[in-house]
């Protein structure tokens, strides 16, 4: 007897012949399932390896920024030549097209498969936002259908080779995270956005253990709106005096086109850094307050695009730098463990 | 002065301790029980806020089996060591191991504060 894989119990067909049966449409689709489910796993194991470094990034608290280093982070890369994606995982408030200048982009499916929008700089963008009609409505997606979708966008996307993929989480710790970590193989670990303020301070605290218990490892901590930075123009060449806080002057010289910028500290500093040096996880820079960082409402323009040689894009350089010294290309230290 | 920490350069997991060599020739040793006592996971660290908790932390570690750890790397800053029972969740970092090594307070007799999450 020929040994079908299927079999069914068709009353129809009892007693007629031994031959292979057709499944039943239920079946069928229970197994297109089964194969979409396999593919997706298979696909979500080679997109491990086609990208060699995967990076998310949290934070405690919302709108402390972590979308804007997401961006300043992808962008940075890009800068350096390298082939960057970012995922933009934020279902309740995806702003990474705004910032990519991609607003208003749907999603582009083709065979099948999920091809990624191209945003500034040549960075890859994926964002939940592709698939809201009007983005600035948040949308209540149950848990499992929110986490069925981030499942969907890390395997049915086309990135093609990456050498990082940047993630870009909501605030807090949510499954979000969790059904990343699970489903991504060999996540370099994440970066964990700050401010200031001890609240901010105390969450990404709660984050740093969070990380933890996901077995990601923390690459560091950035303390964003550290300061706040004036840009101004005056006279070319010329020296400027601000009365900055506490009764400090602070000096600045304009550049040959009459632009400059001072940075004045208007929170106690350093709290990023005290967080990262109790936890032990590095500290990857300071990033300014800086009003044109992204140049709101019209184009959504990054600084780092629109400024590459200003005091943002070297901030933000230097925290990258600091990141991939965190990663390492060679497989351990040199620490012999027997 | 807060003396520099030296480079841990080798680990030997012994019977009940790890022996640490650090690269200016220093040897020293954490027990396992010590180390375990020590997680610094969500779960863990705040039991060591309140004394009964801390000593009913201990008594747990002390009651698993004495038995080798799996040790694994965390980015270039931390080590994870793996229990075949109890809690692996803890990362810990050089500094965390160095402080046990000398037997001063990895967590320096700060409480562990959960956030407003
Ligand atoms: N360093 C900065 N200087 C000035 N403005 C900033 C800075 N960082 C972020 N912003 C602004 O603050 C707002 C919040 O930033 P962003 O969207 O990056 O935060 P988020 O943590 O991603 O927020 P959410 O939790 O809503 O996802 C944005 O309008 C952004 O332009
Ligand atoms: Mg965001």
């Amino acid at each position: 007897m020929a040994e079908s894989p299927i079999t069914t119990h068709d009353p129809k067909n009892e007693g007629q012949g031994q031959g292979p049966v057709q499944a039943s449409p239920q079946q069928n689709k229970e197994m297109e399932k089964n194969f979409a489910q396999m593919k997706r796993k298979m696909s979500m194991e080679e997109i491990g390896l086609k990208i060699k470094h995967k990076i998310m990034v949290l934070s405690g608290k919302g709108g402390v920024g972590k979308s804007t280093v997401s961006t300043g982070l992808a962008l940075s890369l890009a800068q350096q030549g390298l082939k960057v994606g970012i995922l933009d995982i934020d279902i309740t408030g995806p702003n990474v097209p705004k910032m990519m200048g991609l607003d208003g982009h749907k999603l582009h499916v083709e065979g099948g498969r999920i091809h990624p929008a191209k945003g500034h700089l040549g960075v890859k963008v994926i964002s939940m936002a592709f698939l809201l009609d009007d983005p600035d409505t948040p949308v209540v997606w149950r848990g499992p259908i929110k986490l069925g979708a981030i499942q969907q966008f890390i395997g049915d996307v086309e990135w093609g080779n990456l050498d990082y993929l940047i993630i870009d989480f909501p605030p807090g710790t949510s499954d979000e995270p969790l059904t990343v970590s699970q489903s991504l193989p060999n996540i370099d670990g994440m970066v964990i956005v700050t401010t200031p303020q001890a609240v901010a301070l105390l969450d990404s605290r709660k984050s740093i253990t969070f990380a933890a218990s996901l077995k990601v490892p923390v690459l560091g901590v950035v303390e964003n709106m550290s300061g706040y930075t004036i840009n101004g123009v005056t006279a070319a060449n010329t020296s400027v005096e601000i009365a900055g806080p506490g009764g400090k002057t602070i000096k600045s010289t304009s550049d040959e086109n009459g632009n400059f910028s001072v940075t004045l500290d208007i929170f106690k500093k350093g709290g990023g850094k005290s967080t990262a040096e109790d936890f032990g996880v590095p500290f990857l820079g300071a990033l300014p307050f800086d009003p044109g960082f992204v140049r709101g409402g019209d184009d959504g323009v990054h600084k780092i695009v629109s400024d590459p040689e200003g005091a943002s894009s070297i901030a933000f350089s230097a925290i990258v730098k600091a990141v991939q010294a965190q990663i390492s290309d060679k497989p351990s230290s040199s620490l012999e463990i027997i | 002065m807060e003396q520099q920490m030296p480079k841990l350069v080798r680990i030997e997991r012994r019977e009940s301790d790890l022996h640490l060599t650090y690269d200016d020739e220093q040897e020293l040793t954490v027990s396992y029980h010590d180390l375990r006592h020590a997680c610094p996971c969500a779960h863990c660290s705040p039991l060591r806020n309140e004394d009964e908790t801390s000593l009913k932390l201990r008594s747990q570690v002390e009651s698993f089996k004495l038995h080798k750890p799996s040790v694994n790397p965390v980015g270039h800053y931390a080590l994870n060591f793996i229990w075949e029972n109890g809690c692996s969740n803890g990362i810990f970092r050089f500094e965390r191991i160095w402080d046990l090594a000398n037997r001063r307070d990895p967590d320096g007799g700060k409480p562990y504060v959960h956030g407003a999450w």
